[in-house]
C-alpha cells in the first residue's frame, strides 16, 4: 500500500486530500514550558486548535503536516485527539535545528571535550522516531513519525547544522520518508549536503523559498520540491501573495509544475514567542482564486504533489 | 526567624541537621529526554532513589540539596514524594546548572526577565507545585569561561539573591574573577555564594580557592567520591588522597568558608551515572577519612551542620 504515516497511524496516499505541508500546531521555544509566567492549558489549546482544524477542513483542506519536529512542543496525544476530533489527517514529523534550537545534551555532551552530536547519531534518533515511533519524553513511543525536518541557521549553516541536514538526510534514506529542511542563507549550498547523502531529490522538499532572496527555480531544476510556505504573510523577508503568484507562474512555465507545494507556515498556537494569524485554510481561501489556474494545475499543487511527496518509498 | 524553603514548606534552620549540599535526584543535559536509551520506569527510578535517601536518614542525614536546574530534570512533585516517604528533607533550587544547560526562551531572556523567573520560583513557586527554590543555581559553561549568557544568569541570580535572601550555588569556580566581579556590582556579599567544584580533578589547579575564600566566598568541596580508584571514572575524577589532602589544607584556614558534598546522582536522568557513587559516600567514606586525619567531630558538625545551615538560611 502506498501509505502516508499519520499520527492515527498509515493511511493510503490517495486519501490525503489538499495538504497544507509547512504549517505547526503547537510550537513552544524549548524551554517556554518552564517560564513562570507561562500556563499551557491543554484544553484552552486543544479547543483553539480544534477550531483551526475545522476551519481549514471546511474550506476543503484534508491534511496538516505538523512540520515543528520532535523539540518544539511536539505534544503526540494531543495531535492524535485533534485529529480524531476535526477530521483532518496529521503528519507529525522528527527532526530538530537550527543549532540554536537544541538542547545542550546535542551541542555539549558530558564528555571531555563535549563534542557536538556528529551525523549517525542524529540519523539514528531520527530513524528511530519513524520505525519505533515517536518519543513522549521519557515515558513511551507512539505513532511514527511523516518526515524528517530540520533548518539551517539563518546567517548560515553551522557545523551542527550541517550535521543535522546529513542525520535527516539519512534518516530519510533508511526508512523512505521525505525529508524537509528550512534553508538558512544558502538554499542550493544546503540542498547539495542532503543530496550529497544520496537522497532522491524528489524526496526533499526546501522550505522558505517565497523568500525575497531565495533561489526556487534552481532547487526545482534540481529535482527538490519547492514551498512557497509563507502564503499569507507579507514582510521585508517574504514576497506578498501577488508576487508569490507570479512566482508560481513562473514554476510552471519553466516546467515544474510537479514541484511546486504551498502552505501557509501558520502557528495554531504559539507558546513563548511571536504568533502569527494565519489560518491553516489561507492558501485555499485567499491564495488559490487569485493564482488564477485551471483545476487541474490547482489539484496538482494541493492535492498531487504533496501526495508524491508524503508517501513513504520503499522498505 | 531563621528559615529555609524546602520542597515540602519552610523549615526553620535549626532542622536541617546533616547537609549534602550539592547533590542531585536525578541529572540530565536538556534534549536527553529524547534519547531512550536513558529511559526509567517510574518504578526503577523510585528503586535505584529511595534506599539511597533512607540510608542517608539511618546515617543522621537531614537535608539534600539538589541543585539540578530548571532545564535539567528538574522534578518537584518527584522529589516531594521522595521528601515525604523518606523523612529527608529535600531543598529544591531555581536558576541553571550553567548558560549551556538553559534552553533557548531562557537563552534569549534578559538579565530582568530571569530575575523575575528566579524570585517567582523562591517566593511564590515552581511551576504548579506549590514548591518554593531554596537556592539558586548557577555555573560556568564547557570552555572554561564564563560565557555572555553565563554572565546574565550570574547577574539575575545576584539581584534574585538580592531580593528574597535566598543564596548561590556555582557549578564550577573557574573563571571566579568574572563572577565576583557581577556580584561586587551587585552588591551581593561573596558569604551568599557558595563556589562549588574547587575540587575536581579537571578544574582544582584552574581554581583559585584561597583566593575566593578571602575575598569571603563560599568554597564548596563538593566532588567527593568522583575518584580514579573507581572502576570506571568519570573524566572529572581526581586520586583520592589528592582530593583529602587538598580539602585538609583548605579547612586548615578557611573552615568556615569550607562545605563539602558528594554531587552524587539517586537515579541518573541523561547519562549513565558513576557505579558506586552515592551521597552516602560522605558517611561511609569521607567521614572516616576525616577522623582518621585527625578532624575532631566538632570541626565535622561546622562542615555539615553549621556552614550549610548559616548558608542555607534565607537572609533578609
Amino acid at each position: 500500500m502506498r501509505s502516508v504515516n499519520t499520527v492515527l497511524g498509515p493511511v493510503p496516499a490517495h486519501e490525503l486530500g489538499v495538504v497544507a505541508v509547512h504549517e505547526a500546531l503547537l510550537s513552544v521555544l524549548p524551554g517556554a514550558e518552564h517560564a513562570f509566567d507561562i500556563s499551557l492549558d491543554r484544553a484552552e489549546i486543544f479547543e483553539t486548535l480544534a477550531a483551526k482544524l475545522r476551519d481549514f477542513r471546511e474550506h476543503g483542506g484534508g491534511t496538516v503536516v505538523d512540520s515543528t519536529g520532535m523539540f518544539h512542543g511536539r505534544d503526540v496525544p494531543l495531535l492524535e485527539a485533534l485529529s480524531r476530533t476535526s477530521g483532518v489527517h496529521i503528519v507529525a514529523s522528527t527532526g530538530m535545528g537550527p543549532e540554536e534550537l537544541l538542547g545542550g545534551y546535542f551541542l555539549t555532551p558530558q564528555t571531555n571535550p563535549p563534542t557536538p552530536w556528529p551525523a549517525e547519531k542524529f540519523a539514528d534518533l531520527f530513524t528511530r522516531e519513524i520505525t519505533e515511533g515517536m518519543v513522549v519524553p521519557r515515558v513511551e513511543r507512539r505513532g511514527a513519525a511523516g518526515l524528517v525536518v530540520t533548518t539551517a541557521t539563518a546567517g548560515g549553516m553551522t557545523a551542527t547544522d550541517e550535521s543535522l541536514f546529513r542525520g535527516a538526510a539519512r534518516a530519510a534514506r533508511n526508512t523512505g520518508v521525505p525529508v524537509s529542511i528550512r534553508y538558512g542563507a544558502d538554499a542550493v549550498r544546503e540542498l547539495d549536503v542532503v543530496l550529497s547523502e544520496h537522497v532522491p531529490a524528489n524526496r526533499v522538499v526546501v522550505g522558505g523559498l517565497d523568500r525575497r532572496d531565495a533561489p526556487a527555480v534552481e532547487i526545482a531544476r534540481r529535482g527538490a520540491y519547492v514551498a512557497l510556505d509563507h502564503v499569507g504573510t507579507e514582510d521585508d523577508t517574504h514576497l506578498g501573495d501577488k508576487e508569490r503568484a507570479a512566482l508560481v507562474h513562473e514554476l510552471l512555465d519553466a516546467g515544474h509544475g510537479d514541484r511546486i507545494l504551498l502552505s501557509a507556515g501558520a502557528i495554531g498556537e504559539a507558546v513563548g514567542q511571536p504568533g502569527n494569524d494565519v489560518p491553516f485554510s489561507r492558501v485555499l481561501s485567499t491564495f488559490v482564486p487569485l493564482l488564477d489556474l485551471s483545476e487541474k494545475d490547482v489539484r496538482r499543487i494541493l492535492v498531487d504533489n504533496p501526495r508524491d511527496l508524503l508517501t513513504r518509498h520503499g522498505k | 526567624m531563621s528559615k529555609v524553603n524546602t520542597v515540602l514548606g519552610t523549615i526553620p534552620a535549626e532542622e536541617l541537621g546533616f547537609v549534602a549540599v550539592h547533590e542531585h535526584i536525578g541529572y540530565g543535559m536538556p534534549g536527553s529526554e529524547l534519547d531512550t536509551q536513558w529511559w526509567k520506569t517510574p518504578e526503577q527510578r523510585y528503586e535505584e532513589t529511595v534506599p539511597k535517601l533512607r540510608r542517608f536518614h539511618e546515617y543522621g542525614g537531614g537535608t539534600l540539596v539538589d541543585v539540578t536546574g530548571i532545564c535539567n530534570g528538574r522534578d518537584v512533585d518527584y522529589y516531594k514524594s521522595l521528601s515525604a516517604k523518606t523523612g529527608v528533607h529535600i531543598v529544591a533550587c531555581t536558576g541553571f546548572v550553567g548558560g549551556d544547560t538553559a534552553l533557548p526562551f531562557f537563552a534569549r531572556a534578559s538579565v530582568e526577565y530571569l530575575t523575575r523567573h528566579f524570585v517567582h520560583e523562591i517566593t511564590v513557586g515552581i511551576g504548579g507545585t506549590g514548591s518554593r527554590a531554596g537556592v539558586i543555581k548557577v555555573g560556568v559553561s564547557r570552555g572554561g569561561r564564563m560565557t555572555e549568557l553565563d554572565k546574565r544568569i550570574y547577574r539575575a541570580a545576584a539581584r534574585a539573591a538580592l531580593a528574597t535572601g535566598v543564596p548561590i550555588l556555582t557549578h564550577l569556580a573557574i573563571d571566579a574573577e568574572n563572577a565576583i566581579a557581577i556580584f561586587n556590582e551587585e552588591r551581593l556579599p561573596l558569604d551568599r555564594v557558595l563556589f562549588g567544584h574547587a575540587d575536581d580533578g579537571v578544574n582544582a589547579e584552574k581554581t583559585r580557592d584561597t583566593w575566593i575564600a578571602r575575598q569571603g566566598g563560599r568554597v564548596g568541596f563538593d566532588t567527593f567520591g568522583y575518584e580514579t580508584e573507581l572502576e570506571d571514572p568519570p573524566f572529572w575524577a581526581r586520586p583520592r588522597k589528592q582530593r583529602l589532602a587538598h580539602f585538609l589544607r583548605f579547612i586548615g584556614d578557611h573552615l568556615d568558608k569550607a562545605l563539602a558534598s558528594a554531587d552524587a546522582n539517586c537515579s541518573p536522568l541523561g547519562w549513565p551515572g558513576v557505579k558506586g557513587h552515592t551521597v552516602n559516600y560522605l558517611f561511609e567514606d569521607l567521614i572516616p577519612d576525616l577522623r582518621e586525619s585527625g578532624v575532631d567531630e566538632a570541626t565535622i558538625t561546622t562542615l555539615f551542620v553549621d556552614n550549610p545551615a548559616d548558608f542555607l538560611t534565607i537572609r533578609n
